[in-house]
């Protein structure tokens, strides 16, 4: 508190003195900065594209604004039937991801962190990572040897026992399943890294404490560990949320094929479809742009409720 | 000391910054907006722009610029395996020294990657540096780029240069000169390349597994039925342990066009010209009559086991069914005419002859018969269905391009980059035909007949229309002379051309056309692999959407616009 004040009350001279001494550090953080306001600072002015009248030789300037008060193309997403199947889909798999994909990586780590084999923990970790380093295409390209109704392997094995081949690639609600299957055993391994260093941070006199209270394994999970990695859980859970109508573009452009676009066009493949493929840059950044809206509410949101609920936020 | 070098490292820090600023700013504001100046000018005083380029011609001397004039031009990058630079090899080498000589003009090349050409235009357009000259299969695209005002129009420039290109005139002439010119503001956007080659689409069929079943080919699509079936009940016969992978009828995702004489051979051969220009937006006939009687069948077909159970998993340029095809599991299929003799010894007819045996090939088949029990088919027209040439406003080198266009349409030209040097890449048969001989390092060819660099041609040419119909059939290297004539006469069997209707801008079909293709893929597919039962219900509720997401709207301004120009009357005048 009392140092808080000092700094406060000689705030100008002491940052003259920071500057002066460390000056060094700073030189370094300018190119990161100027990285920053380059490349994601000042495009942000393009957003201006979304309430104007978009053409490729004009200037931003001179674009001439959008109908409606600049809204027109707003409108004309919200009536467009493709934008809502987008938002929909977007909506619903990333929700199914939430659901279904969050607790894998912390009952992952709880298991991992259970086990007494210091080797055998090490090649599990290992063989679980690799995934998250192939691309979406290899991965399609695996799924598509595997589960194709006629030549996929899983669907052979059905047929050699007598059973139909389950259309796992080519309806849209086994699609959907396929879709989170994939996402989880992609990435579980890699996220459960984070928890697994939280876990680690858990201090051991509690679990001795524990121990001589007579607290089997489960209970200590229950009332040492996860409390323990509550805060890492609550600031994922954040971000997760802070991401629940966006999404990557490679993981549905790569597993979408005709059959399931009603279940797999998302506003990612959408954007690039209608703005980037068809040149209509004013409606895709104005679907960008309610995205990102929505993003931040949700990230805002809840931050707050998390801070109401007693937990830490991220800010 | 200290206070030295800090400023020289912020002396530093602001010239770095400063560069960065001016660089983004270079390319991303001023210069579209000095384009976007230019193109005023040229829309708002054409009188004073055709007073300048009189004076534009007067520049060459003895038909040569005095100072060396540069221009860039748009080249596919197709990026072929074993393939040249192609910004950089014999063939460009052969172009950038004959335009210096002959005209004093530098010929530079940009590549563009092939299958996301779109995209690619889009962003060169888009930050002001498109080359001079570029290319699209796209009217749509061009129109749409016209629109924002990022064309120049090419009305009076053809005219004019018309003395000084004789051969742009002589190879694609008046007719694809102005074939896009607009009915009513005279407006040109673009310059048609000629399709010499004007076989679309045949059938074909595995003539060793018809020899071995005692087959003869099928002449209807009720014996062309029959034959599916048959291959499939003797899959083991034909394929042995392989049986399992027999895939009687193949077809991919895009099935529009890989059944597209089946679908052809459903619509009324006495269509009238207007209804097949109202429902012509699609060039897979997403909604002309007949359609969906045809793809009923083949839904029927897939529901008997008799297509390709995975088709619409594989996505475009996916290699999967052509390795089911050249591993010899495919009986038949439909594609260009002459798909199966493509690409030399790594041809299909070429992979099935190693992989399978020496009797194993492809042949073409004409077996669909239409209500009037004809073979009818559509052919591509010679313009229209081909590359579009157009200058973006940043091109200010309009008499040079046009120069080059012409320069890459004289007859000597043309044969060089079709058929290379002789013993190189090609000999002259007795008959006076060329036979392209298989080239590798240098002389490889980027594309068939480098196809991408003869801009205004698409197909055998050689220079002359007597020797490109010799040399047709010798255009494939080893392949059979005699199978590659058979299937350009199963192409041309009963073909018939579409008509120009030119109307002048449809503006219900700008921006639409990616998602409409899309819809159109969707319909299909979907209807094929519904149940029997579902298909009405499926194809319904996919060409619903279809309409209400702007092909309806097209078809009305279509109406509209027919009524216009030609009133009551039903067929072009």
């Amino acid at each position: 508190m009392a140092k808080e004040k000092a700094v406060k009350g000689a705030k100008a001279p002491l940052n003259k003195v920071y500057l002066k001494r460390y000056w060094q550090l700073y030189a370094l953080l300018f190119l990161p900065l100027l990285y920053l306001i380059v490349f994601k600072y000042l495009p942000m002015w393009y957003v201006m594209i979304a309430f104007k009248k978009y053409s490729i030789v004009q200037s931003i300037w001179e674009m001439p604004w959008a109908k409606n008060h600049g809204f027109e193309y707003f409108i004309k997403a919200f009536k467009s039937n493709d934008f809502l199947r987008a938002l929909k889909n977007t909506i619903t798999l990333n929700l199914k991801d939430l659901i279904f994909g969050f607790p894998v990586p912390i009952i992952f780590a709880l298991i991992l962190n259970e086990l007494r084999l210091k080797r055998f923990k090490k090649t599990v970790q290992t063989i679980t990572y690799m995934p998250h380093f192939l691309s979406w295409v290899i991965i399609y390209g695996l799924a598509l040897q595997l589960f194709a109704p006629s030549t996929g392997f899983v669907n052979l094995l059905l047929n050699k026992m007598g059973l139909e081949s389950v259309p796992f690639l080519n309806s849209s609600a086994t699609w959907v399943k396929t879709y989170i299957g994939l996402g989880i055993w992609q990435s579980f391994g890699w996220n459960s890294i984070i928890y697994l260093a939280a876990i680690a941070g858990v201090s051991p006199e509690l679990y001795e404490a524990a121990s001589v209270d007579g607290a089997g394994r489960f209970q200590k999970m229950w009332h040492i560990t996860l409390p323990g990695i509550k805060p890492t859980i609550v600031v994922l859970l954040i971000m997760a949320l802070g991401n629940i109508i966006g999404s990557g573009f490679d993981r549905p452009f790569a597993m979408q094929n005709k059959l399931v676009m009603d279940a797999a066009e998302v506003l990612a493949t959408y954007v690039y479809k209608v703005g980037i493929k068809g040149l209509q840059f004013s409606l895709t950044t104005a679907v960008g742009l309610f995205q990102s809206l929505v993003n931040v509410f949700f990230l805002l949101s809840a931050n707050f409720l998390s801070r109401k609920l007693g937990e830490r936020g991220i800010w | 000391m200290k206070k030295k070098v800090l400023s020289v490292l912020l002396a530093c820090a602001m010239t770095i910054s400063l560069a960065a600023c001016g660089n983004s700013a270079d390319t991303a504001a001023p210069a579209p907006a000095d384009t976007a100046s230019e193109t005023k000018t040229e829309e708002a005083a054409p009188a004073e722009e055709a007073v300048e380029e009189s004076g534009a011609l007067a520049e060459l001397v003895d038909g040569k610029f005095a100072d060396t004039r540069h221009i860039t031009v748009e080249i596919y990058d197709r990026n072929n395996d074993g393939g040249t630079d192609p910004t950089n090899n014999m063939y460009t080498d052969y172009i950038k020294k004959g335009m210096l000589d002959k005209y004093n003009v530098e010929v530079e090349y940009v590549a563009v990657p092939r299958w996301t050409e779109v995209e690619e235009i889009n962003n060169l357009l888009a930050g002001g540096s498109a080359p001079d000259i570029c290319v699209t299969y796209s009217y749509p695209t061009v129109l749409t780029y016209a629109n924002m005002g990022g064309i120049v129009d090419l009305k009076d420039y053809a005219e004019e240069f018309k003395s000084v290109t004789p051969n742009l005139w002589d190879f694609i002439g008046e007719e694809g000169i102005f074939w896009d010119k607009d009915p009513k503001t005279g407006s040109l956007w673009a310059i048609e390349g000629r399709r010499v080659e004007t076989q679309k689409s045949v059938t074909f069929v595995r003539q060793d597994w018809l020899d071995k079943l005692g087959l003869k080919a099928p002449t209807t699509t009720e014996e062309f039925h029959d034959m599916l079936v048959a291959f499939k009940d003797n899959a083991s016969e034909l394929l042995g342990a392989d049986a399992s992978k027999m895939v009687p009828f193949s077809i991919s995702y895009d099935v529009g066009w890989r059944a597209t004489n089946l679908i052809a051979s459903f619509q009324d051969p006495k269509m009238t010209d207007k209804e097949r220009y109202v429902n012509g937006f699609d060039d897979r006939y997403a909604t002309q009559n007949g359609t969906k009687e045809a793809v009923q069948l083949l839904n029927k077909w897939y529901n008997e086991g008799l297509l390709w159970k995975d088709f619409p998993l594989y996505p475009s340029g996916d290699s999967t069914e052509d390795d089911m095809i050249k591993a010899g599991y495919v009986g038949c299929f439909e594609h260009n005419w002459d798909y199966v003799f493509r690409n030399g010894e790594d041809s299909i007819n070429s992979n099935l002859r190693r992989n399978v045996g020496e009797d194993a090939k492809f042949v073409a088949i004409d077996p669909f018969e239409d209500k009037n029990g004809g073979h009818s088919k559509w052919m591509y027209s010679a313009f229209g269905t081909d590359r579009k040439i157009f200058f973006p406003s940043t091109n200010d080198e309009p008499l040079a391009s046009f120069l080059y266009l012409d320069f890459i349409s004289s007859p000597e030209v043309l044969k060089y980059l079709q058929a290379g040097d002789e013993g190189v890449t090609h000999e002259v048969l007795e008959s006076g035909a060329i036979q392209l001989i298989a080239a590798t390092g240098d002389p490889i060819q980027n594309s068939g007949k480098n196809i991408d660099y003869t801009l205004t041609c698409n197909g055998t040419w050689y220079g002359d229309e007597k020797t490109a119909a010799l040399s047709l059939a010798y255009g494939y290297g080893d392949q059979d002379p005699e199978l590659v004539d058979g299937a350009s006469k199963a192409a041309f069997a009963e073909g018939m051309y579409p008509k120009n209707v030119n109307v002048g801008e449809i503006a219900a079909e700008a921006e639409v056309g990616d998602t409409l293709t899309a819809k159109r893929d969707e319909m299909f597919d979907n209807a094929v692999v519904a149940s029997e039962a579902d298909f009405d219900s499926v194809w319904d509720s996919y060409m619903a959407d279809y309409l209400s997401a702007g092909g309806q709207a097209i078809m009305d301004e279509r109406a509209e616009k027919w009524a216009e120009y030609f009133g009551d009357s039903d067929m072009l005048p």
